[in-house]
């Protein structure tokens, strides 16, 4: 079964026409060409899917699109305004937060609808926050330091 | 050590890459779409061991949508990997499970899913073999037909008289350790893209770490001339040594490529990743070491069996490392080691960060403690008292010259404190364990060279060609630091290249620790030509001579004279814009003066060593066998470090990886068969698990090093395992010989040992 | 994923449909435990039931000494819920650590129920505490203990064509206190490979009565009867923790699995036990 939606991504307006199970991971990705949220495993457990839906971060690869009709998307294109980096992105390079940087966009939306909630989360809340998201690479450290600086709580540790 | 004052090395550099990666811009492979595409799926054995006795692709042919179906029939060219014994698709017989039996091209994945699963294959199943001390034994069923007894390769080195000192030891210990299947677990699962032009030219799109090689073995199973064979990269989202191979699947999608004449998209699944990628090997250690009654090692052994799995890959050198480090980790007059590379019906294991060291590091350090306590000896003394020295040559012939090794054990031992406030029932305790690695390059084959080309343009735009693969390590802006300081310009003016090995020069790839050394040697050789250029165009322009001139900053100044200088840029232009101009290129191979190892296993392979020391601290609960580890401290001799910011990253991301394979990780492999492919049960640290790391480095220049740098990639994920078996050790007097240390197996090990009198609260060290 | 979707806005509208398709369709909420079961091939439903648009069944509200939950509260809503960190706290904390965020926004208390995983950690404080769900069809609507509608591992009293339409959960009184404690290995993420809920009602320095109830230990949730005995009437002075918790152990059925072998788990059970005891009588300890 196929049917008409409307997404607003971004706080942009997109009509298309998607199956009943397609995810809105499949969708973003393959249809409205946003590749910058990836696809880790397909079944919730790794977090580099994460998008936020009405300000909450969630695992795209289990939303069917249709589902995410009528809500504000927001993926990490959206996040930089007026060709700056939003200050979580900042902070990611500063700390070098980033190496492969494959979980980085989806680390980035868990951040960022973290601190929508909490702006000034401890430290055990911001693993408590990120702990849905996978990283092989940095070991979290300097993830959780870029985070904490911009909460406003960091050590000045960079 | 003095430290001269640099304006790029040495300062907490960003990635050149990090604002696009955290802005979701970074285009990895997935990423990728080619006009015309096609999508490919693979279909896989279900049997560990099994004769295919006839494929029936018919049905798959027809489904609409559906472009190309091969089997092994339809490959030309040979079989692929290390020994060159394992067909991109199996035709005769498959051995193991997720064996390559057919591959499909579609319009969509969706169709060529479909369309794999009507296939039809019979298979007459055979009987498998599971283990390798099993897979020795006569009578056991058979692999591979060239080696009825399954030993696909035996190392063994000996030096000194070993049962002399075996028996005349004062103290010798003995233990049995053995070494899980665990798996790199990129976030980023292998992926490639074939496309053939009309002129029969074929561009692979791959995340491998190796492109050279890569482009050669995948030629080789084409049947194509290797001239023929574009690797080009996208960003990689990470390696770890899994993604240093051409894997079948690769090969047949390009076959596929041919056939349709349209590109052809593969992509693992992340259950494919887990369940048909390459693990790390599993291996059996049989350990004993001796020391005389003050401590100083007098002998070490070591008989190894490796569970190879059903192909040779990178898996089966895993020896040549381990091998090093039974030999030649602290000093010891007499070694021996035997290692048996054993096929058996279990997926393949390849290279996986420390290649073969965490293993063999994981029985070495077991054994020091274990000697310590024998001897009543300080862990942190009988290790000083042992420790590798600079300007030491060892059995293998290896030629240390900078050695840090002491200062590191020291510096950990010291770092590492037990906490003040304790929680009632838990125990509490530290441990320790050095590691030796390769930190100047590895040759593993014939040549460990790196090409380099550096350019400057009349903007003033610096460009590094390099043949190094980034693969999320952070060198491609440690290159970028070092043609920067060399050239005495902002590191803002230097971009890297490294993504197309129709432009960039020949890098053997990205393993063993080595693209900072060898890379960076390569460019900063180029580099300094470049400005010898630079120079002698300049000297001409302003009517001195080179010698006189120096650039800071980005400007061309006579030495000791005051005033502006020229921009560099404004050399180039004048140089350049004019009758007879020239440009500024230079170019540069950087191949170490190492040596291969002989055929007894002897040589200086890397052109220097990187040595450092992990410190664990551990809460036990008794009650439950619960570990949790409180702190680590990883210090490492890495030569001067070239990015601080990339150095850390590298211990915090190798320390979590350590901790995995001590705590967490394991592949769980039964019958063949990944039983826990996926996530929720193949356990990484999350952010909620990580301790503190404290990442420490005593950085003394080495005299190969490019500006004194070392490797670095692999050694912090090296002696974790170690130092945490250690820690356990001293927090409730149990020994663990087997990884992971769950809770599970600890308590098992704590009741069998008894509950009352055996579990001491940890002293000092 | 191929299935048709269907998107009803009532309750009534959702079970014609569930009706209608009989044993082809399945109800969807949060789909963190459906979608990644379709996805593996493990069920093939040919209609999903959308229940998200129905807002009947969302929504959570106190009265008459019981917090009543719409099937589609999120455990995300159930972690921040005011109401309940007043009444219930411990599903409070239980939800904190199911899963992760990104699930937790999706998923829901009536999946959670429905799914009806052994391990599921909404199970054994909801059977400890003594909740109800309120099940909706053709019939009429039926109310039946959290405990009694969990029937095996996957399996729920829920007919096909029926509906869990509301959860109800007595609120903590007076002298009450429960405690739900996770064993997994890592801190996050995993699936509990013990959990362990206890409610005590304290009254006159005794124990007055209690409920202990053990989840990822047997094909659904198993309650500790004899353990439960052996403290009902105990002194608070002298709670015989070891002794409760070896009869628990003894009540558990766990299977051997990736995760874990039984014994382990049995003995996992004893020393959870006892800690969730001691937590919900000191209010200190363990937290996980």
């Amino acid at each position: 079964m196929r049917r008409d939606i409307t997404l607003v991504v971004n706080g942009e307006e997109h009509r298309v026409t998607v199956a009943d199970g397609e995810t809105l991971l499949a969708v973003l990705r393959d249809r409205l060409n946003l590749t910058g949220t990836k696809r880790g495993c397909d079944q919730g457990d790794c977090g580099a899917c994460t998008v936020l839906l009405d300000g909450r971060p969630v695992a795209s690869c289990l939303v069917l699109a249709a589902d995410a009709q009528g809500k504000t998307i927001t993926t990490v294109e959206g996040l930089a305004a007026g060709g700056r980096l939003h200050p979580v992105q900042e902070a990611f390079v500063r700390h070098f937060a980033t190496q492969c940087g494959f979980c980085t966009p989806g680390m980035v939306m868990a951040a960022v609808g973290l601190l929508g909630e909490n702006p000034h989360p401890t430290e055990d809340e911001v693993r408590e926050a990120l702990a849905g998201n996978l990283c092989r690479c940095t070991g979290y450290g300097a993830i959780v330091r870029a985070v904490l600086d911009v909460a406003g709580r960091g050590d000045g540790d960079a | 050590m003095e430290m001269p004052e640099f304006q790029v090395i040495g300062r907490p550099t960003t990635k050149l890459d990090a604002a696009d990666k955290a802005a979701g811009r970074a285009v990895y492979l997935d990423d990728l779409r080619r006009p015309g595409m096609l999508h490919a799926r693979v279909l896989r054995s279900p049997h560990a061991h099994a004769r295919i006795v006839a494929v029936d692709t018919a049905r798959a042919r027809a489904l609409p949508g559906v472009k190309a179906v091969i089997t092994a029939r339809d490959l030309p060219g040979r079989n692929i990997g290390f020994g060159l014994d394992n067909p991109p698709l199996k035709g005769e017989k498959v051995c193991s499970v997720g064996d390559e039996v057919a591959a499909v091209a579609a319009v969509d994945e969706d169709t060529a899913a479909a369309a794999c699963s009507l296939i039809e294959v019979v298979y007459e199943e055979l009987p498998a073999v599971f283990g390798p001390e099993e897979a020795m034994r006569p009578g056991a069923p058979v692999v591979h037909p060239e080696k009825p007894d399954n030993v696909s390769l035996h190392y063994h080195f000996a030096a000194g008289e070993v049962e002399r000192a075996l028996e005349t030891s004062h103290a010798v210990v003995e233990g049995r350790f053995q070494l899980p299947f665990v798996t790199p677990c990129c976030l980023e699962t292998h992926g490639v893209i074939a496309e053939f032009d009309l002129q029969g030219n074929l561009t692979v799109w791959s995340t491998t770490q190796v492109p050279f090689l890569y482009q050669k073995e995948l030629a080789d199973a084409l049947g194509l001339p290797g001239s023929r064979i574009r690797v080009v990269k996208a960003t990689i989202g990470g390696g770890f040594g899994s993604k240093l191979e051409l894997y079948p699947f690769e090969v047949a999608v390009a076959e596929l490529a041919r056939r349709t004449g349209r590109p052809v998209k593969m992509v693992h699944t992340r259950e494919e990743e887990f369940a048909a990628s390459r693990p790390r090997t599993p291996m059996v250690i049989d350990m004993r070491t001796g020391a005389d009654r003050e401590g100083r090692l007098t002998v070490r052994t070591a008989t190894c069996y490796m569970d190879n799995g059903a192909y040779n890959s990178w898996g089966a050198i895993n020896p040549l490392v381990g091998m090093q480090t039974v030999t030649s980790l602290y000093r010891v007059p007499c070694v021996r080691y035997d290692a048996f590379v054993v096929y058996t019906n279990n997926p393949y294991s390849g290279a996986m960060r420390g290649y073969g060291n965490p293993q063999a590091t994981f029985a070495v350090e077991s054994q020091m403690d274990m000697l310590a306590f024998e001897l009543g000896l300080d862990p942190l003394r009988l290790r000083l008292l042992n420790a590798n020295r600079p300007g030491e040559v060892t059995h293998q012939k290896m030629r240390i010259t900078t050695c840090g090794l002491a200062g590191c054990l020291e510096k950990a031992a010291a770092a590492a404190e037990l906490p003040a406030v304790r929680e009632e029932g838990k125990l509490y305790g530290v441990g320790l364990a050095g590691y030796l690695h390769v930190g100047g390059g590895a040759r593993v084959y014939r040549s460990d060279g790196c090409g380099a080309q550096v350019k400057i343009d009349d903007l003033g735009k610096v460009t590094l060609v390099t043949g190094a693969t980034e693969i999320g390590q952070g060198s491609e802006t440690v290159l970028a630091q070092i043609v920067a300081e060399t050239l005495g310009v902002p590191l803002s003016m230097v971009r890297v290249v490294n993504t197309d090995t129709d432009l960039t020069p020949w890098d053997v790839g990205t393993h063993a620790s080595r693209t900072t050394f060898i890379a960076g040697n390569a460019a900063l050789a180029a580099a300094r030509r470049a400005k010898g250029k630079l120079l002698a165009l300049a000297a001409e322009q302003l009517a001195v001579s080179p010698e006189e001139l120096e650039i800071t900053g980005g400007r061309v100044r006579v030495r000791g004279r005051e005033g502006p200088g020229v921009p560099y840029d404004r050399v180039v232009r004048a140089a350049h814009f004019r009758t007879g101009g020239a440009v500024i290129q230079a170019a540069a191979y950087y191949d170490p003066p190492t040596e291969r190892q002989d055929e007894n296993y002897a040589g200086n392979i890397s052109a220097a060593y990187s040595f450092g020391a992990q410190a664990a601290v551990v809460a036990v609960d008794p009650a439950t066998g619960r570990v949790e580890v409180l702190k680590v401290v990883s210090v490492h001799d890495a030569g001067r470090i070239l990015n601080p910011l990339a150095a850390r990253g590298q211990v915090e991301g190798g320390v979590s990886m350590g901790l995995g394979y001590a705590l967490t990780e394991r592949l769980v492999v039964e019958q063949g068969r990944v039983l826990n492919p996926g996530f929720l049960d193949y356990r990484l640290m999350t952010t909620a698990d990580m301790p503190p790391v404290e990442a420490v480095f005593l950085e003394e220049a080495d005299p190969q090093g490019p500006f004194g740098a070392k490797g670095l990639g692999e050694p912090p994920a090296v002696p974790t395992a170690a130092a945490v078996a250690n820690a356990v050790y001293r927090a409730c007097g149990v020994r663990v010989f087997e990884l992971p240390v769950t809770p599970e197996r600890l308590l098992a090990a704590i009741r069998a040992r008894g509950t009352s009198g055996g579990l001491r609260q940890a002293t000092t060290m | 994923m191929d299935f048709t979707l269907y998107d009803p806005v009532s309750i009534s509208e959702a079970l014609d449909l569930l009706r209608r398709h009989g044993d082809g369709a399945l109800p969807l909420a949060g789909g963190t435990d459906l979608l990644v079961r379709i996805k593996k091939g493990l069920v093939r439903p040919r209609v999903l039931v959308n229940l998200k648009g129905i807002a009947a069944l969302d929504g959570m509200r106190m009265e008459g000494g019981r917090v009543s939950l719409g099937p589609l509260v999120t455990l995300a809503a159930v972690a921040k819920s005011p109401v309940l960190r007043e009444h219930v706290p411990v599903l409070v904390e239980t939800a904190g650590r199911m899963a992760s965020v990104q699930i937790r926004n999706l998923a829901t208390v009536g999946g959670n129920i429905g799914n009806a995983s052994p391990a599921a950690d909404l199970g054994p404080p909801l059977a400890a505490l003594d909740a109800a769900v309120q099940v909706s069809g053709a019939g009429g609507v039926r109310e039946a203990k959290v405990a009694d509608f969990l029937t095996g591992p996957g399996v729920c009293a829920r007919a096909p064509d029926e509906l869990i339409t509301g959860v109800s959960v007595p609120a903590c009184g007076p002298g009450e206190r429960a405690v739900y404690l996770k064993y997994s290995l890592r801190r996050a993420h995993d699936i509990a490979l013990v959990g362990v809920a206890v409610w005590l009602r304290l009254a006159d320095g005794i124990i007055e009565d209690c409920r202990i109830a053990l989840g990822a230990v047997g094909p659904t949730v198993v309650r500790a009867r004899e353990a439960e005995n052996a403290l009902r009437g105990a002194s608070v002075a002298g709670v015989p923790l070891a002794e409760a918790g070896e009869l628990a152990a003894a009540a558990a059925r766990p299977i051997d699995d990736v995760r874990a072998k039984a014994a382990y788990r049995r003995e996992i059970t004893r020393v959870l036990v006892a800690r969730a005891l001691a937590r919900a009588l000191t209010g200190k300890g363990e937290a996980h």
